[in-house]
């Protein structure tokens, strides 16, 4: 969440100071989205998505396939490189622009290297996760957020269709029986693997009269509760330009965040939560993917008002919440992006279109109820 | 393409002040309209999980009233705001839509008490005691108090964080933002406490309690209305 709202202030600034790149992202569609009439913006945005939505895809089906030949240690390298990528690039794009717009007095080399050890030491945190958790967490809310900031410099038409043509994709990849997702969670079930992802862990907040051993305890009931084939796990594949594909496949396991209160509404709350399912202690784990579009579309809601922004914020969260509900009640795995996508967009346009020139209108005459 | 707010019958004017002052002003706008209901979260919401989600919701059911509200009038607007009269119509649709909203939320809470209450039973742990209830019924106030401080302050307020600022018409001292922050901070100080009262007036069937609530909130939508028509 916290991503989403630097993200947003990261592209206003972007957005205000240059123009669109465009010609990074030609690489991406075969067609281009001019700024002509609507139905051919319509139709150009509808084939980038389809391109899109394939190639996506023909890569999950990759993957799958390099799962299935056990070359995990080849997927390992393959990722730790991609984040290197997004690091090095677009961080470096990024920075560039903000140094541009603030002025900060830097010089070349020193830059260069700065970036450089930045991007090392992300790759380093991202993969080998003996480093303090709140590293990991910054860089991963880092590299969602570059990636997310560059989806965002694609046309407006494009950017929208795109997102609902993933949530469909992710919808069918998941639930459908030959989805490549699907066969991968599969896969990974059976031979009770860990799939390298790129996994976005939410910290747990540890119950302060529970002694380190029952925290134990619960963390093997849930281990146990997943070899059981029990939990839900919803896989998730992103390609972005042609030159580097990142991958992070995302695991949307269930659990709930232990609260360590005493009170009568906490602990019924707790227990409530049990009785519905959600299991005890662990941690949240939603995967990189689901955050970089929820980013983008967010940051899509930033380039038109401030308004938008607390809509669409508000609708994200309403839709994970509502996945999560759904993810204990089928025990299955679920695809995180449809619910949320689809409450962000609707409410976008809900906003967009009527709810702003009500409110502008009462708050600038001071007429408020 | 960003859209433009239209400030244009307000007056303007450019204040002495560096850019650094300025992000300070609007922050401390935004901050005056959102100070106490923030305090609020921090001491109180917080520390447990389910009032946080209260809060979550309850913004997000203010937020969708809204829309079907603006979705209402959409055809009416731009409303002349030479003519005064409409904005008093509007005031008390919205204030009836929205006051019925808040009987349907406790029809929902009633829903969710009894559930809450049967599974304590099950665990054999106490029931909801008075104060949970009303704990509930402030996060579900300050859910409405603190979109309404959003909708209305915290979005035209982005103007603010430049080198100038509005005055208002009447009182030609006065920056607009400013009058805007503080009657958010009276709005939202008056959703999250009626909230309260409509509960506890709801369940004990106190008629006076009932009625108070949706009383104070056309009283003050309509004492908005006459400090623009005058």
């Amino acid at each position: 969440m916290f991503l989403v709202v630097i993200l947003v202030a990261v592209l206003n600034s972007g957005s205000s100071s240059s123009p669109p790149t465009i010609n990074t992202i030609a690489t991406i569609a075969y067609s281009e989205t001019t700024s002509d009439s609507t139905w051919d913006k319509l139709k150009g945005a509808l084939l980038n998505a389809l391109v899109f939505v394939v190639v996506v895809t023909a890569v999950t089906f990759l993957l799958v396939l390099l799962f299935y030949f056990r070359c995990t240690h080849f997927l390992k390298l393959y990722m730790g490189f991609s984040s290197f990528i997004v690091l090095l690039f677009l961080g470096g794009e990024i920075a560039l622009f903000l140094i541009r717009k603030f002025s900060v007095p830097i010089d070349c080399f020193t830059f260069l290297v700065l970036l450089f050890n930045f991007a090392a030491v992300g790759v380093f945190a991202v993969f080998l996760s003996k480093m303090a958790i709140i590293v990991t967490q910054g860089y991963l809310v880092a590299i969602g957020m570059l990636v997310a900031y560059w989806f965002t410099l694609l046309p407006e038409w494009t950017t929208w269709v795109l997102l609902v043509a993933l949530a469909l994709y992710d919808l069918a990849a998941v639930l459908l029986p030959v989805g490549p997702l699907r066969l991968l969670v599969e896969l990974a079930i059976s031979r009770d693997e860990d799939i390298p992802a790129l996994v976005y862990e939410a910290r747990p907040v540890i119950n302060h009269d529970q002694g380190s051993g029952e925290y134990e305890g619960q963390r093997r009931a849930w281990r146990r509760r997943r070899e059981l084939g029990n939990d839900s796990e919803s896989d998730h594949n992103i390609g972005t330009s042609d030159a580097e594909v990142t991958a992070p496949l995302i695991q949307n396991r269930v659990s709930s965040v232990v609260d360590g209160q005493e009170s009568s509404v906490a602990s019924t709350d707790n227990s409530f939560l049990e009785g519905i399912g959600l299991g005890s202690s662990g941690a949240i784990k939603l995967g990189l993917g689901d955050f970089i579009f929820y980013s983008v579309l967010v940051g899509r809601a930033a380039m038109y008002d401030f308004m938008t922004v607390y809509a669409c914020y508000l609708a994200i969260i309403a839709g994970l919440g509502v996945t999560l509900m759904l993810l204990a009640l089928y025990q299955q795995a679920l695809p995180a992006l449809p619910v949320s996508i689809a409450f962000g967009v609707l409410f976008y346009f809900l906003t967009r279109l009527l709810l702003e020139e009500f409110v502008v209108q009462c708050s600038l005459n001071l007429v408020m109820f | 393409m960003k859209k433009k707010v239209d400030f244009s019958h307000l007056s303007s004017s450019p204040s002495p002040e560096s850019a650094i002052i300025t992000v300070a002003a609007g922050i401390g706008y935004a901050l005056l309209a959102l100070g106490p209901s923030l305090a609020l979260f921090v001491t109180v919401i917080s520390k447990k999980p389910f009032l946080i989600l209260t809060v979550l919701s309850s913004t997000l059911l203010w937020l969708v009233s809204l829309i079907v509200l603006s979705g209402f009038w959409r055809p009416f607007l731009p409303l002349n705001s030479a003519a005064s009269w409409p904005f008093a119509v509007l005031i008390i649709t919205s204030v009836a839509f929205q006051e019925g909203l808040r009987l349907l939320f406790w029809k929902v809470y009633k829903r969710l008490e009894d559930m809450l209450d049967a599974f304590a039973d099950r665990v054999l742990k106490p029931r909801l005691y008075p104060t949970d209830k009303m704990l509930i019924a402030l996060a579900g106030g300050l859910g409405h108090g603190a979109a309404h401080a959003v909708f209305f302050c915290l979005s035209v307020l982005t103007p603010a964080f430049g080198p100038a600022t509005f005055f208002t018409d009447q009182c030609p001292k006065l920056p607009f933002f400013l009058v805007s922050s503080i009657i958010a901070l009276a709005f939202a100080t008056i959703h999250t406490f009626s909230m309260v009262i409509a509960f506890n007036g709801y369940s004990d069937g106190n008629k006076v309690d009932q009625l108070f609530v949706p009383v104070v909130h056309l009283v003050a939508g309509m004492v908005n209305y006459f400090c623009l028509s005058s």
